[in-house]
Formats: C-alpha cells, sequence, structure tokens
C-alpha cells in the first residue's frame, strides 16, 4: 500500500511535472506564432511538450550518470557541457553562459568581500579587494 | 505333399507352384491354386517366355515362382539341385522321389520338359533354357548372398528377381543401370578449386578496381585482397608487374586522350586544372571515396599531359607511347610515364607506393646502378630539376619524392610544393635527367611510401600545373630542404656532398614554406583510414543486396564521420573523469549516451548476446573457485 501511494504519489508529481511543461510549452509557441504569424494545432504542442519530458528524463539520468562517471555526487556545469557535446551550437551557448554565470558569480563572491571587508574595515580588506579584483581579471581573462 | 505327385505325373508346370506355395502358405491355398494351376496349365503353353512388354510384373513374377527350381536353405541340397538342374531331366521321377522336401527337382524336369516343349514349337522368343542358364547363373551368387534365409519362396523370389536382370540385358540395355563410374571426390582438388577461383574473382575485382582507377588501387590492396593475390602466381614479383600493367592500362586512355588536347592546352587551362585541383584535393583531404580520387587523378593526369605536351620539346605521344612500351628509354618520357603515374597516384599514399614501385621498375630497366646510388640520384634530381625534362609528370614525380619527404619531415604545406613544381616546370625546359632522377624519386617514394601524403601528391601537380616556372632554387628548396630532414639521419654520407651546393642558396627560403606546410600538411596529414574493402564487406554483408559503388562511398564518408565522433566523445568523457587513458567505465558511459545500455538493459547482457566467448571471457569476470578470478584484475 505504502509503495502504491507512493508510486501514486509519483505519478501525481509526474502528471503535475508534465501539465507544467505542457503549459509552459504552450506559452512558448503562442509567443513564437505571434512572432513568426504562424499557427500552433494542439497535437503539436502536445508533441512537442511530451518529447521535453521524455528528453528531461534522458538528460536527468545521463546528467547522474556524468556526475558519477567523475567520482562526484553532486551535478555540476561541468556535466551539463559535457551533455550539450551533441549540437556544437548549444554547446558553444551553454559555454557562453556558463562563463556569464562564473563572472557573475564571481562579481557577486566580490561584492561579498569587499563587505565582509568593509564591515571588518582597513586597508586590508582593500589590498585583499585589489588582489581580488587581480585574480578575477586573470581569472575572467 | 501328396497331392503334388498326381500332379507331378500330369507334368503340369502349376505343380510347381504349389510345392513353393505349400511351403510358404498355408494349405488353404491348395485350393485356389488347384484351380489356378487349371488355368495356368491353358496358359503355360501360351506364355512359357517371359512377355515383359504385356505382361504384368505380377505375373512375371508368378511365371518365376513357377519355373524357378525351389531353393532350400540346405546348402548342399541346393547345389545338388543345381548341378541335377543343369544335367538334364531325363530322371525326373527320380528326382522327385529322392528328396520329398526338394521340390527343385519336380520343377528341374518340368522345365526341361517344358523346354523341350517349347523347343518343339519353335518358338522364336527367348528359350527357357536360356532363361533358366542365365537365372542359374545368377542363382550361386544369389545363394551366396543369402544363404541363412529360411524362407524358399524369398529364395527363390530373390532368384527370379535375380534372374530378371539377365533377360534384361539380353534385350534391353537401356534399362540396365550403367555401372557406376563416379570419380570420388577429391576434396583437395575442389578446395583448391574454389581457392583459385576466389583468387581469380578478386583478381579480377583487383584489376577492375585498377583500371577504373587508372591504377591506384593497385597500390591500395587491402589486407584481404594481399592475402589472396599474394599466392597466386599471376602476381609474382610483388605487385610490379601487375601494377605497373593496370597502371599502364589505366593510364593510356587517359593518356591518349590528354593527348589529343594536350597540344593546345594553355596556361589558364592550367590554371583552372589547378584550381579544379584544389578543390579537388580539398576534397581528397576529407578522405573521400577513391572515384574521386580517380577522378582527380585523370584530371591530374590530363593536366600532366598538357604540361608535357606543352613543356617537353617531345611529342608526349612519344613519351606516353614509350612509357607503354616500356622499351622507349628516353629520360623525358620515363619522366613523364612516372610523373603521370605520380599524379594518377597522387590520391592516395599507397598509389604512390605503387607507382614509385612501378617507376622503380622502369628505370631498373634502365639504370640499376643508379638505384643503388639512389641517394645520390634523388640529390641530383632535387638539384637540377630543370635538368629533368619538362615533363610535368616527371616533376610531379620529382615533387611527389619530395612531397613525401616534406612531409615525412615536416609536412610542409602545398604553397611550397606549388613554388616548386614552378622550378620544375622551369626545369623541365632545361634538360633532361637521366632516369636516375625518376628512379631515385621512385625510390624515395617507395621508401616513403606510407608516409607520403595524399595532399602532398595532389599539390604536385597543382604545382605543375602553374605556369610560372620560379627559379631553380626555389624548387631545389623543397628538394634540399626535404631531404635535409627527412634523409640526413637516412641518406648515406656521400650524398650530403652534392645538396650542399644547392642548400645553401634555399636554405634562406626555408623558412616560407615551414609554416605553410605545416598548416597546410595538417590538413592533408593522412588519418588512419578504416579500410574500405572491409566497409564495403560488412555493409553487404548486412544489406544482402548488391549495393552501388557511390553508396559505398557514403558509406564510408559516414563510418568515418560516426567513428570520429565516437573517439571525441570517448576523449571527452575521459577528460571528465580527469583521466587520460580510456576505460571501459568511459565506453559504458558512451554506450549509455548511444541508448545502447539502458536500466533494461545492462552492458554485460550486450556482451553476451553480441560478442564471441573471448571476448566475453575477458570482458566479464567470472569467479571460480580456489579464490580466482578470471580474468585477474
Amino acid at each position: 500500500m505504502a509503495d502504491s501511494q507512493h508510486s501514486n504519489a509519483t505519478q501525481d508529481s509526474r502528471e503535475r511535472l508534465k501539465a507544467a511543461v505542457h503549459y509552459t510549452v504552450g506559452c512558448l509557441c503562442q509567443d513564437v506564432a505571434e512572432d513568426k504569424d504562424v499557427q500552433f494545432s494542439k497535437q503539436t504542442i502536445a508533441a512537442i511538450s511530451e518529447i521535453t519530458f521524455r528528453q528531461c528524463e534522458n538528460f536527468a539520468k545521463d546528467l547522474e550518470m556524468f556526475a558519477r562517471h567523475a567520482k562526484r555526487s553532486t551535478v555540476t556545469t561541468e556535466d551539463v557541457k559535457l551533455l550539450a557535446r551533441r549540437s556544437n551550437s548549444l554547446l558553444k551557448y551553454i559555454t557562453q553562459k556558463s562563463e556569464e554565470l562564473a563572472s557573475s558569480n564571481m562579481e557577486q563572491k566580490e561584492k561579498k568581500k569587499k563587505k565582509s571587508s568593509a564591515a571588518k574595515g582597513g586597508r586590508t580588506s582593500g589590498e585583499q579587494e585589489v588582489a581580488v579584483t587581480e585574480s578575477e581579471d586573470s581569472n575572467m581573462a | 505333399m501328396a497331392d503334388s505327385r498326381p500332379r507331378d505325373r500330369r507334368g503340369a508346370r502349376r505343380s510347381g507352384r504349389y510345392p513353393a506355395r505349400a511351403a510358404a502358405k498355408a494349405v488353404s491355398d491348395s485350393g485356389r491354386e488347384k484351380n489356378s494351376g487349371r488355368s495356368t496349365l491353358v496358359k503355360q503353353r501360351s506364355t512359357v517366355f517371359p512377355d515383359l512388354d504385356n505382361d504384368t510384373p505380377r505375373v512375371v513374377l508368378k511365371r518365376i515362382i513357377r519355373t524357378q527350381p525351389q531353393v532350400s536353405p540346405l546348402a548342399p541340397q541346393i547345389s545338388k539341385h543345381e548341378e541335377t538342374e543343369e544335367a538334364g531331366s531325363e530322371l525326373p521321377s527320380k528326382r522327385v522321389s529322392s528328396t520329398v522336401e526338394m521340390q527343385l527337382p519336380d520343377l528341374v524336369p518340368e522345365n526341361t520338359s517344358i523346354t523341350t516343349f517349347c523347343m518343339t514349337k519353335k518358338r522364336k522368343k527367348l528359350s527357357i533354357s536360356e532363361f533358366e542358364r542365365a537365372a542359374d547363373k545368377r542363382l550361386p551368387q544369389n545363394q551366396a548372398q543369402s544363404m541363412l534365409d529360411s524362407t524358399a519362396l524369398a529364395r527363390s523370389l530373390r532368384m527370379s528377381l535375380g534372374s530378371l536382370i539377365p533377360p534384361d540385358t539380353v534385350e534391353q540395355r537401356g534399362l540396365l543401370r550403367r555401372p557406376k563410374n563416379r570419380k570420388a571426390i577429391d576434396m583437395e582438388a575442389f578446395e583448391g578449386g574454389v581457392e583459385q577461383n576466389m583468387l581469380k574473382r578478386k583478381a579480377q575485382n583487383y584489376l577492375v578496381d585498377s583500371q577504373t582507377a587508372s591504377g591506384i588501387q593497385t597500390a591500395m590492396l587491402t589486407s584481404d585482397a594481399e592475402i589472396m593475390l599474394s599466392n597466386t602466381e599471376l602476381f609474382v614479383q610483388p605487385e610490379f608487374d601487375e601494377q605497373s600493367k593496370n597502371k599502364l592500362s589505366a593510364l593510356e586512355p587517359q593518356l591518349s586522350d590528354s593527348k589529343t588536347s594536350a597540344q593546345r592546352s594553355k596556361i589558364s587551362d592550367a590554371a583552372q586544372e589547378e584550381a579544379r585541383l584544389v578543390g579537388l584535393v580539398s576534397t581528397v583531404g576529407t578522405n573521400e571515396g577513391r572515384t574521386q580520387r580517380y577522378s582527380e587523378d585523370l584530371i591530374l593526369d590530363h593536366k600532366h599531359v598538357d604540361r608535357m605536351t606543352r613543356v617537353s620539346p617531345k611529342p608526349p605521344a612519344n613519351q606516353q607511347e614509350d612509357k607503354q612500351d616500356h622499351s622507349q628509354q628516353s629520360n623525358p618520357m620515363e619522366q613523364l610515364s612516372v610523373s603521370e603515374e605520380v599524379v594518377a597516384g597522387t590520391a592516395e599514399h599507397h598509389a604512390n607506393a605503387g607507382y614509385s614501385e612501378h617507376l622503380e621498375k622502369k628505370p631498373t630497366e634502365k639504370a640499376e646502378s643508379q638505384i643503388t646510388a639512389a641517394q645520390d640520384a634523388r640529390v641530383e634530381t632535387e638539384m637540377a630539376p630543370s635538368e629533368e625534362e619538362g615533363i610535368a609528370a616527371g616533376s610531379v614525380g620529382h615533387q611527389g619524392s619530395r612531397e613525401a619527404e616534406r612531409e615525412i619531415a615536416k609536412g610542409v604545406g602545398g604553397g611550397s610544393l606549388g613554388r616548386h613544381s614552378h622550378a620544375f616546370a622551369s626545369s623541365e625546359k632545361s634538360g633532361m635527367k637521366p632516369l636516375k632522377e625518376a628512379v631515385e624519386q621512385a625510390d624515395e617514394l617507395e621508401d616513403q611510401a606510407i608516409m607520403v601524403e595524399l595532399d602532398g601528391l595532389e599539390e604536385e601537380p597543382i604545382d605543375d600545373e602553374a605556369e610560372d616556372p620560379e627559379s631553380e632554387e626555389v624548387s631545389m628548396k623543397t628538394p634540399a630542404f626535404v631531404r635535409a630532414a627527412a634523409y640526413r639521419p637516412l641518406l648515406s654520407p656521400p650524398r650530403p656532398a652534392k645538396p650542399a651546393a644547392p642548400k645553401s642558396p634555399l636554405q634562406p627560403l626555408r623558412a616560407k614554406p615551414v609554416p605553410k606546410s605545416s598548416g597546410a600538411s595538417r590538413r592533408k596529414t593522412r588519418e588512419p583510414e578504416v579500410a574500405s574493402s572491409l566497409i564495403k564487406k560488412i555493409f553487404s554483408h548486412y544489406v544482402k543486396m548488391p549495393v552501388a559503388r557511390d553508396a559505398f562511398k557514403i558509406v564510408e564518408k559516414c563510418s568515418e564521420r560516426y567513428f570520429r565522433q565516437l573517439s571525441s566523445d570517448l576523449e571527452a568523457y575521459s577528460s571528465h573523469a580527469g583521466r587520460k587513458t580510456v576505460e571501459m567505465a568511459d565506453l559504458e558511459v558512451l554506450m549509455r549516451r548511444q541508448g545502447l545500455v539502458t536500466d533494461k538493459m545492462p552492458l554485460h547482457v550486450l556482451i553476451e548476446r553480441y560478442l564471441p566467448l573471448e571476448y566475453r571471457k575477458l570482458l566479464i569476470p567470472v569467479a571460480v573457485s580456489g579464490n580466482k578470478v578470471i580474468p585477474c584484475k
């Protein structure tokens, strides 16, 4: 019973997820239709959402496999990049985005450090900031 | 039995049947027999002789049973009977009385009496006596076969059946089975024949391919082709004769065609061809099928021919003819042939090897000694391309060798080649170089065959095409440069003396080709390919249908791309795991990504299903008794 309930629960969540995906796909298709002045039939949207859902499942499995392959328990951007290798343009895009993310993260870290250093006060923080920025620059370069 | 006697007295034949029947069947038959006996009595006279045409087998058998003496299971008595039969039937009564069991004596006198009766009638048909004699002949045979048979009827039947045969032989030979003169199948001969057939087919394919591909294929012996061909006498003299012949035959038509058009070829044409070649080179660089290369070769040949006609003072026709005949020993001719062959074989390094071999063959005829001093000759050739005839092919050949050297050394790009070709073109006019150069090149090519890169060769023709002959120095630089790089470790001391002089002026120019060649050479670097014949075989096996050649090309392309993608994936996966070696885990990841391995289908199941037992043993560790795991890890 617990299993069935559990499975029901998973099924329910699955159904809800599917519905969410379907809704999102519908919204996107609507935007595209407005843009390109093309009509999207319901079956098309349903098909796209189904494909998306299944592909997401595949991605998840592959990502988990990649993480395990690297002897990690966390899925990182590296795994995602490996996943996107199939399509060159997608890989480029993802790499770009990941770099942007990394840089933004660095900036946030810098800000946090600055704040923290400011809270602590002193030249050391300034020096640290300088050093940090320098290092960040090298990283970004 | 008692009944039989009165019947005997009557001399009715039917009694003969009766004893047999009595012996074989129940007495109940006797009644029937009596009736039938009476009827048979009437019939006897009419159907004494076996009328095989009209009578049914049953009737014939009946007659036989009636007439044939009953054979007793007791051997000595049978022989007695036979003797008595032969002796005659003077004392039938005695015989009858002698043995109650044996019915034969009854039959014998009956037969003889009947015989006499028949003879009196003077029937022209087969006489019973003859029949009997033949049957008697059979008797010992039959008896020898089955002495143990209990039933007399069976024996008599056998005898009768056996006796059936003689009448056939006498009357109708057609029915008799001719003696089987089948030769015992000689397995060795059979297998030998099969092998020969296969070899012939391979040879045919080989020849056809070579001819279509202007003899390129000859050089490109695939592993199985080599295995097949290496045994036949056809290819004695390791593929030299074959290849040379094929090349010649392949080149002849090309040359003839080019001859007509070559005479009027212009630089513009050369330029166009060059452009074409460049395009072709690029395509070739992508390791496309041979057919493309062949087309390229054809174009190259044409170009070369054009150049030759343009530049060489000698008529290309003569050169070509000479080359074809192998008789003409003129340097330009040979060079031309060499170059042409080289051009043709530019597409593939194998072809170059083949051509180099071919070239070697030709020069050997002329200057074997020079071959020995190959290195020196090379130097000479390189040093004085101008000396060589203006045969583009020759220059190409040289370039090819140079290319090989270059590529071997540093993979110099085609740009330098262009320059060299120019130089060679100019050198063509300068003079004729003895074959040694060609020979040298051939030797070089041969030596460096493996290293020769396709692109380099292609560039050569293109370069040759280029009209503007650069200074000989430029052309020299490549050989000198290449040689310096490639042959220093290889070449013997005597050589360096000659190249030293030309090298110096060329050295400053080396800088230029190096960067170009590095970039171009990388593109032309011949990557290891999967043998196309292997792909063809596997593909046709699985498709079970005839496949067009273009389709094979596409399949080759696809498989090449697939393997490239596969290998890059594996590299990414292994680097993702922080390793430099590809391991089984990487492959498992790959297969999962491909969808071959799923949650439902583990890898081990696939291994078990598709791999042979040896590999399975290697891959799947098996635990055996004694704390032992195979394969031990």
